[in-house]
């Protein structure tokens, strides 16, 4: 039952977003582009954060070695 | 009629305090959203720094978020004091974009601020980590009510005129909220705050890597700053481009201006890369072209004509006569709203009524159905705003956007080789770039309101008309009030900003808690990710 309600909540939260992106691609296609790039901003920023974190593994790996 | 001065005088009041506040703003746009990406690695890697790294840059946002707000309250207020026949003109319609701006900042922003900074211990991390995210959402829908209404003046959409009221009534919400205009600098604006935000974590984690402190904060800021703030660059110039194409249609004097366009010439038009524009002569004294290049930067073809100032003041010579019968409908209607006749000239000529009102401060007895030739003239070049200003300010704007954009893909480069702690004339760049986004900012915000001049709401209502009537004693002491007192705001927060830099992120904070072991065997991305549900439960 839990995960049924689960999937009603994230199934209601897709359809919101579908929603709102058709809305906005259609009347405010600059709108959408700043939603859909600014999350792509931001998890860029944040895979690098994580990408110099395997980085310096990877270094004191090496060095260890 | 207003005294000119006071016209002058309230403009500049409004300019100064939009400026001083122009300050703020950027940096809190983009620094909210770098804070949510730090949190972000926070909550899916569960390493202490990326918490120590929120805390640290969350402080300064919120010196700046407070002195943000302080500055920005009394621009609301002063549509009310100074710009009172604008109000009443336009309230209808500029006000609900307003009011939910002020409610957004208020209630959402401000409330999510709060829970922000003393949630740490009293949230879970995702939770907090939301908190971030609707702080960050709640400053950029700020800013897109803010530049709805802006869109508005620029380019009037979802109004229409009623003559029996005199005012501007909104006809359509949508077109208020989707016009072009509004889109377009609307996401110019917020993205050059993500760059202001990237110019300043990357600053000042220079500064740390000089000196050779809170390096693994340095490291990882400068890391997040360099990525988020090319990639906001490219989006900067992008929207640029856009903006001008947008613009260049809904308001083609700005254009003339910015390019220092005097004679429409054949296509494919020349670009002016530098220029020294005379107003009074009418002509650049000396310039610099590239053959054909305005045509394809700004229609995208090489067929395209832009109109130059020659031939937008034909047009608006035109339009000021087919305006003057509108006026004049528009007195006889508020003697007496049953006039028929006069209603059926005003509809007749009401698409031109601004360009009526533009003349009526040259036409005697400020009767416009007395407006001279000479009048009419001159009414036509005032329509045309200042060139110099704005054609210096779009330069510079766009000069600086493209060195910034150098700077970062240099930034990405060398901290993706790990290599940025040895550049040290690199580092040293980063630091003292810290005030060229700030400049750029404000440099924009001068080529979109000079621009739009001489009108407050464009081809609409024309600025002289729209000042209130104070004294102009009371507007060089209340200018001279806010001059003063900004630029205390702008000292405390520099004072602020350095101590709070100077002190550096908590260094009785806890270590790391990925321990070295875990550390060494190098998770990865993917691996990084795996505890990410067991700590979003918190």
């Amino acid at each position: 039952m839990a995960t049924f309600a689960r999937f009603l909540v994230y199934l209601f939260i897709a359809v919101c977003v579908i929603v709102i992106a058709v809305i906005l691609g259609a009347y405010g296609s600059w709108y959408f582009a700043w939603l859909v790039g600014t999350v792509m901003m931001v998890l860029i920023a944040a895979a690098g954060a994580a990408l110099l974190d395997t980085q310096e593994a990877e270094e004191r790996r090496g060095g260890g070695h | 009629m207003i005294d000119n001065t006071v016209v002058e005088l309230s403009r500049w009041q409004f300019a100064a305090t939009a400026l001083y506040h122009f300050l703020f703003v950027p940096l809190t746009l983009g620094l909210s959203f770098l804070l949510a990406a730090m949190e972000t690695v926070y909550v899916t890697t569960g390493r202490d720094i990326y918490r120590r790294m929120a805390h640290f840059w969350g402080k300064l946002f919120l010196i700046n978020f407070a002195l943000g707000v302080a500055t920005g309250l009394t621009m609301e207020f002063q549509f009310g004091t100074n710009w009172s026949f604008y109000s009443s003109f336009v309230g209808d319609t500029f006000g609900a974009p307003l009011a939910i701006e002020g409610l957004m900042a208020f209630f959402m922003e401000s409330t999510f601020v709060g829970l922000m900074v003393f949630g740490w211990e009293r949230l879970t991390r995702a939770q907090h980590l939301i908190v971030t995210y609707l702080v960050a959402l709640g400053s950029n829908l700020s800013a897109v009510w803010i530049l709805v209404a802006n869109g508005f003046m620029q380019d009037p959409q979802g109004a229409h005129f009623n003559p029996l009221t005199m005012r501007m009534e909104l006809t359509s919400f949508a077109d208020l909220i989707f016009n072009s205009d509004a889109q377009s600098k609307f996401v110019h604006t917020s993205i050059a705050g993500y760059v202001t935000a990237a110019m300043f974590v990357g600053g000042i984690s220079a500064f740390y890597m000089l000196r050779g402190r809170h390096m693994e904060l340095a490291r990882r800021s400068f890391r997040m700053a360099a990525l988020f703030g090319v990639l906001a660059t490219a989006g900067v110039i992008t929207l640029g481009d856009a903006l001008g194409f947008v613009g260049g249609q809904a308001q083609p004097t700005k254009l003339a201006a910015m390019e220092a366009l005097w004679k429409t010439e054949p296509a494919p038009m020349p670009f002016n890369v530098v220029a020294a524009p005379s107003q009074s002569a009418r002509r650049n004294l000396w310039e610099i072209q590239v053959p054909a290049a305005l045509s394809l930067l700004v229609t995208h073809t090489l067929d395209g004509t832009v109109p130059a100032v020659d031939e937008l003041e034909q047009r608006a010579a035109e339009r000021i006569r087919n305006g003057i019968p509108a006026v004049a409908a528009l007195k006889r209607l508020a003697q007496d709203p049953a006039d028929a006749q006069a209603m059926a000239q005003f509809r007749a000529h009401e698409k031109d009524l601004g360009y009526g009102f533009l003349v009526q401060r040259y036409a005697p007895g400020q009767d416009a159905s007395k407006a001279t030739p000479d009048a009419i003239e001159r009414a036509a070049r005032d329509t045309i705003p200042q060139v110099a200003p704005i054609f210096w300010s779009f330069r510079i704007m766009v000069g600086l956007g493209l060195l910034m954009l150098g700077y970062f893909i240099l930034a990405v480069i060398y901290t993706l080789r790990n290599q940025v702690e040895h550049k040290r004339g690199f580092l040293r760049v980063a630091l003292w770039s810290i005030p060229v986004p700030f400049i750029a900012c404000e440099m924009g915000w001068l080529v979109a309101e000079i621009g739009r001049q001489p009108w407050t709401v464009y081809q609409i209502l024309p600025t002289w008309m729209s000042a209130s009537t104070h004294s102009v004693a009371y507007l060089a002491f209340s200018l001279t009030g806010f001059v003063v007192l900004y630029s205390i705001f702008i000292a405390i927060e520099m004072y602020l900003m350095v101590k709070a830099i100077r002190d550096g992120p908590d260094p009785d904070g806890p270590v790391d808690t990925v321990p070295p072991a875990e550390a060494a065997a190098g998770p990865g991305m993917a691996g990084a990710a795996m505890p990410f549900a067991s700590r979003w439960e918190g």
